[in-house]
């Protein structure tokens, strides 16, 4: 077997971002703006950092794309839940106003966490879909915090999806690392495929450890494919190699 | 100036200086003074510091309150005595502070009573004030203070932010301070220091009084308490040390005389038989266990081994024991209905537990002073003799209590060191200080070098912190969140910033860090707890023991493992426990003197009878003992080299892939820790490759899968400060993650208490790993950064010492020697036996996911 660079045909991870080469289309998840804000309301005094690291990441990943034609964020482009703070208010609009320079067009997928963002996006001319659907490729694109009953979700050969921040840590010996990654696997016969979160203030969930929310991922992982990304992303297998025969520790 | 008092005053002299209504009651209940009240009573009389060491039995608290009392029923008899708090009394414990009331009331009320018959009035109000007394009590002593003020120092603190409370305490004359030898060496005391400054700003006269259990240095602890009277000198202060040659029974047991040949099980038979035979010939009986899971271990043991005799006769004593329970233990234990109670540390302290006739000790309790402490609970009258037993449980534990006894016995102490600068307790008491009024930075920074743990403290350190608590580590725009304190850069003035200060500040004070004990589980019934990084290294699957059993993890969830029984299956992962004490650097350094003490008398052809004698005789140990010490050191002659004070030895050894260096460095673990991350780092820089820890008091091994050019190593640290080694060693370390999260709750970065919520543990540490990451990528001498980082070397770690050592070897006062082996020496056992604890990344982690990247492909491809 060789080094898998795409996930599916036409379809491979650019750092934290998914890429369609023939649509020209740039899919990211789970951007979290104000994640800091909603830390310091609670009390614990995080200096704001989120919001320039993603942008920097944003621009790596760019730099290497064509121009492109639509940026699908799959959901939680915003963190806090119910109302919106002073820094998303401000955040959301700077990142979708960059966004915009780069592409034709932005979709935006309701996330969990993106209760009321209706108001501040009216603003800058854009839709919050439920879905968005590729017709000619069959590609369903969904936050994943819970599953459609839309004719598009019947016709659908594979289905995108974010909401669980995935990771998984490497180990070796004493030694341990934890990894964001793309995943890959099977929903009701269609194909399933988990992106990692662009959030970079936290380390994402450790799916090999904690339990899982999202209801498309009740089920064994244990076929499912890793992409484990660092600089770039780097094809690990199945997870049940990871997780169980345990072939990267001595 | 400090002076140790040498002048006893005469009875006579006090009775003169008294009341005559405490001195008649003094004199119906005493006759006369003791040796710690005739060298106390008279300097506190005219105000002077005063530290009070002496061993319990001897009036210790008399000789603080006498002078005092004197002076509130004096005035009280003539009418003079105002709504005011003249005296506080300070102590560590909760519970001491209600002893002391019921001790300090009931002698009030017989003078009282006293005064009565004469148609006198006396009225002098006492009562204590902690965290637990309820906000009825408080609005009391509100309107009416009590004269005599009883608390701990969080309660301490608090007070001093009371706006109306303070009216109370200008005027102050007397503060004590209780156990003080169990503040002098912790951050809680390092608090309570700058609380004093508050309090002496309000009194400038204030007298201080220490009362402290035998310690050492006592200049030092002096000092602590003292305070500082300008930059260089410290304010005058007596030490009152009194010893009493009490007679002292100690024993160091074995249970077997062979401890290497021998089972675990027959060990622990043998062990709780012995146990056993001990509570049965004395009445009460204390035992002293170091971990709270052994506590539990050994009470259940002998009620299953025992079925019987010990149940409602044992109780089991800890921190992590409701308060019901341990009050109501403490309770039995004084009425006498307890046969024995099993405690890890938590009746070391002074609280009256009544009559003990026997102290055992299970294993090491690590430092001199501390078995002194423990074995000095028994026996609590005046002449009589102290009896204390310590089993051990294997050869190093047994060289090491026996050569501990010796030193306790012969009265030889280690010596504590007191915390300096520690900046986020610092930030805690600024952020209090400016809330209670404003102050301009240069007076300020005037009070708190009066600490005498903050007398070195730099401009620059001091405005870091300044500037952590104005906020400026964070853009202009959002500042507003993050500063903490007003400061007027243009005028220098510092005060109160926000609605919410004060409310947040008495919401989250103190130093003590919430622990993280995540609970283990079959089901629903809990097994008993683990440490939070012991969790971090399980997976699924792995084997572990606890409480002495075999158990597989199964998974985690928030605060709970569960696991199920694994009878048949070895342990996966080395047991490992941050509760463990650390050796102290005094003991060990007394150790590698007999270890050179044997060898000399090996190489000289002592022979076994001889040796069972000297032994018996040299470290006061039975026969067993004797027999297990005389067989470990000849063993280690003849197989290797015997390590000692002059020598340093290093073992290497390999193993499959893996070559392991043991070095048998007998400094105690603070030093271990800190030497062993240094030559950590020193070797992978060379090899370019991670190495693996272990750590313990008796020396540390270093583990890699290539060959280790060890010369190299000490080159680095020939040639490079350890500070700055150790600094970047220690930087990606677990234990910098875990001491940041307490440094940043401490400093308020996270608050434990915020808008009515309180953080688990596990939020704080997710919150503290954030943070931590944040704040390097903004300056890695951030303040609060700088505290973790000098924590860990200075108080975790023991960075000053092991600097000597490393002098010490590079000037060839320790030579050291290596050895090729084909297994670890007997000495080594220990130590190579006890896993990998830690790892020195040298690896990034883009090379280690490429490296592993390959792995799995050609595994896969």
């Amino acid at each position: 077997m060789n080094e898998k660079k795409e996930i599916l045909k036409g379809m491979r991870p650019v750092n934290l971002g998914l890429f369609f080469e023939k649509e020209k289309i740039l899919a990211i998840a789970d951007l979290h703006l104000g994640y800091e804000e909603m830390l310091n309301a609670q009390g614990v005094f995080l200096p704001r950092t989120n919001f320039e690291k993603i942008r920097k990441a944003l621009d790596e990943m760019l730099k290497e794309l064509p121009k492109l034609d639509i940026i699908v964020i799959l959901g939680d482009l915003k963190h806090e839940f119910g109302f919106i703070s002073q820094q998303e208010w401000k955040e959301v609009i700077e990142m979708l106003q960059f966004l915009q320079k780069h592409c034709k067009k932005i979709v935006l997928i309701k996330g969990n966490h993106d209760k009321i963002l209706g108001p501040l996006v009216k603003w800058e001319g854009l839709k919050i879909e439920e879905e968005f659907y590729i017709t000619k490729a069959g590609v369903l694109f969904l936050h994943g915090d819970k599953i459609s009953a839309s004719d598009n979700f019947q016709k659908a050969k594979t289905i995108v999806i974010g909401h669980e921040h995935p990771a998984v840590s490497l180990r070796e010996g004493i030694k341990s690392e934890m990894f964001k990654c793309f995943l890959k696997g099977k929903f009701k016969g269609k194909n399933l495929v988990i992106l990692p979160s662009l959030d970079l203030v936290s380390t994402g969930t450790n799916i090999l450890r904690e339990k899982l929310l999202s209801p498309f991922l009740k089920q064994d992982l244990g076929n499912f494919e890793c992409w484990l990304v660092e600089d770039k992303a780097y094809y690990f297998g199945r997870l049940t190699e990871l997780r169980y025969k345990n072939i990267l520790t001595r | 100036m400090i002076e140790f008092e040498t002048e006893p005053a005469t009875d006579k002299e006090i009775f003169d200086s008294l009341n005559p209504l405490l001195s008649n009651w003094f004199k119906q209940t005493f006759g006369s003074f003791t040796e710690p009240q005739k060298y106390a009573i008279m300097n506190i009389h005219s105000l002077k510091n005063t530290l009070i060491t002496a061993p319990t039995g001897t009036g210790k608290t008399l000789s603080a309150f006498t002078a005092i009392l004197n002076e509130l029923i004096s005035l009280s008899e003539y009418g003079q005595l105002e709504d005011r708090v003249y005296c506080i009394y300070c102590s560590p414990l909760r519970a001491l502070s209600n002893d002391i009331e019921k001790n300090l009331k009931e002698p009030l009320e017989e003078i009282t009573e006293i005064a009565k018959k004469q148609g006198k009035k006396i009225n002098i109000r006492v009562a204590v004030r902690t965290g637990d007394t309820p906000a009825s009590e408080r609005a009391k002593m509100l309107k009416k203070p009590p004269h005599l003020l009883i608390l701990t120092p969080e309660t301490l603190a608090i007070i001093l932010n009371s706006p109306k409370f303070i009216e109370h305490l200008k005027g102050t004359k007397w503060v004590i301070i209780d156990e003080i030898h169990s503040l002098a060496e912790n951050k809680r005391g390092v608090h309570l220091s700058l609380s004093l400054e508050r309090l002496q700003a309000l009194n400038p006269d204030i007298c201080r009084i220490g009362l402290s259990a035998t310690i050492s240095p006592l200049e030092e602890v002096a000092k602590f308490l003292a305070g500082m009277e300008n930059e260089k000198e410290e304010r005058d202060c007596k030490i009152v040390n009194v010893q009493f040659t009490k007679g002292l029974d100690l024993k160091v047991l074995s249970p077997l005389p062979d401890l290497i040949n021998t089972t675990a099980e027959q060990v622990s038979e043998k062990l709780y038989e012995k146990l056993d035979e001990l509570i049965q010939a004395h009445k009460t009986t204390l035992v002293f266990t170091n971990t709270r899971s052994a506590t539990e271990r050994v009470v259940n043991h002998l009620k299953e081994k025992f079925p019987g005799k010990y149940e409602g006769q044992i109780g089991a004593h800890h921190s992590s024991v409701s308060r019901e329970k341990r009050l109501s233990i403490e309770d039995r234990l004084k009425k006498g209905e307890l046969k024995a109670v099993v405690c890890s540390t938590s009746l070391e302290l002074g609280i009256d537990i009544g009559y003990i006739d026997l102290v055992v000790l299970l294993g090491s309790p690590k430092s001199i002073a501390r078995a002194l402490q423990r074995i000095g609970r028994s026996g609590h009258h005046l002449h009589d003799t102290i009896k204390g037993r310590i089993i051990v449980l294997d050869r190093d534990d047994l060289v090491e209590c026996s050569v501990l006894l010796k030193n306790a016995i012969e009265q030889r102490l280690d010596k504590i060191s007191v915390p300096k600068n520690c900046l986020d307790v610092l930030a805690q008491q600024i952020y209090g200080i400016a809330i209670a009024d404003k102050i301009h930075e240069r007076d300020l920074f005037n009070l708190v070098r009066k600490s005498y743990c903050y007398h070195s403290l730099s401009k620059a350190d001091f405005n870091e912190v300044i500037s952590y608590l104005s906020g400026e580590y964070t853009s202009l725009e959002t500042r507003h969140v993050y500063a903490k304190i007003w400061y007027d850069k243009e005028t220098g003035m510092i005060g109160r910033r926000g609605k919410f200060a004060r409310v947040i500040y008495m919401t989250n004070i103190g130093t003590i860090p919430d622990e993280a004990h995540i609970k283990v589980k079959i089901g629903n019934h809990t097994i008993g707890n683990i440490d939070e990084n012991f969790l971090e290294r399980m997976k699924k699957g792995d084997v572990f023991v606890l409480g002495g059993e075999n158990f597989e993890f199964k998974f985690s969830r928030g605060m709970t493992v569960q696991v199920k029984a694994a009878e048949y299956r070895p342990p996966t992962i080395p047991t490992w426990s941050s509760e463990m004490l650390p050796l102290s650097f005094d003991l060990a350094n007394e150790m590698q003197k007999f270890r050179y003490l044997m060898e000399e008398k090996l190489k000289a052809g002592m022979k076994r009878k001889e040796a069972m004698e000297f032994l018996q005789k040299y470290l006061y140990c039975d026969a067993n003992a004797a027999e297990a010490i005389f067989n470990y050191f000849s063993e280690q002659y003849r197989y290797s080299k015997i390590p000692h004070e002059k020598r340093m030895v290093i073992e290497q050894v390999k193993e499959g892939d893996e070559n392991s260096i043991i070095f048998h460095s007998l400094y105690g673990r603070r030093v271990n820790d800190a030497l062993s991350r240094a030559f950590a780092w020193a070797l992978s820089k060379t090899v370019h490759t991670d190495v693996m820890v272990s750590v313990n008091d008796n020396g540390f091994v270093l583990t890699t899968n290539k060959k280790m050019p060890i010369e190299n190593a000490f080159t680095v640290l020939e040639k490079n400060d350890l500070k700055g080694v150790l600094e970047k060693a220690i930087g990606d370390s677990e234990v910098l993650k875990r001491r940041f999260r307490h440094c940043a709750t401490r400093s308020l970065m996270i608050l434990r208490n915020y808008k009515g919520r309180e953080k688990s543990v596990g939020k704080q540490q997710m919150s503290a790993r954030l943070l931590l990451s944040a704040v390097r990528g903004i300056d890695d001498n951030f303040s609060i950064l700088k505290e973790a980082k000098r924590e860990v070397m200075e108080d975790l770690m023991d960075i000053e010492s092991a600097k000597k050592v490393i002098a010490m070897v590079n000037s060839g006062k320790i030579k050291v020697e290596k050895l090729q082996l084909e297994t670890p020496s007997p000495f080594a056992f220990g130590i190579y036996a006890m896993g990998r604890m830690d790892l020195m990344k040298m690896e990034s982690r883009l090379e280690f996911i490429k490296r592993m990247h390959e792995k799995v492909l050609s595994k896969i491809g």
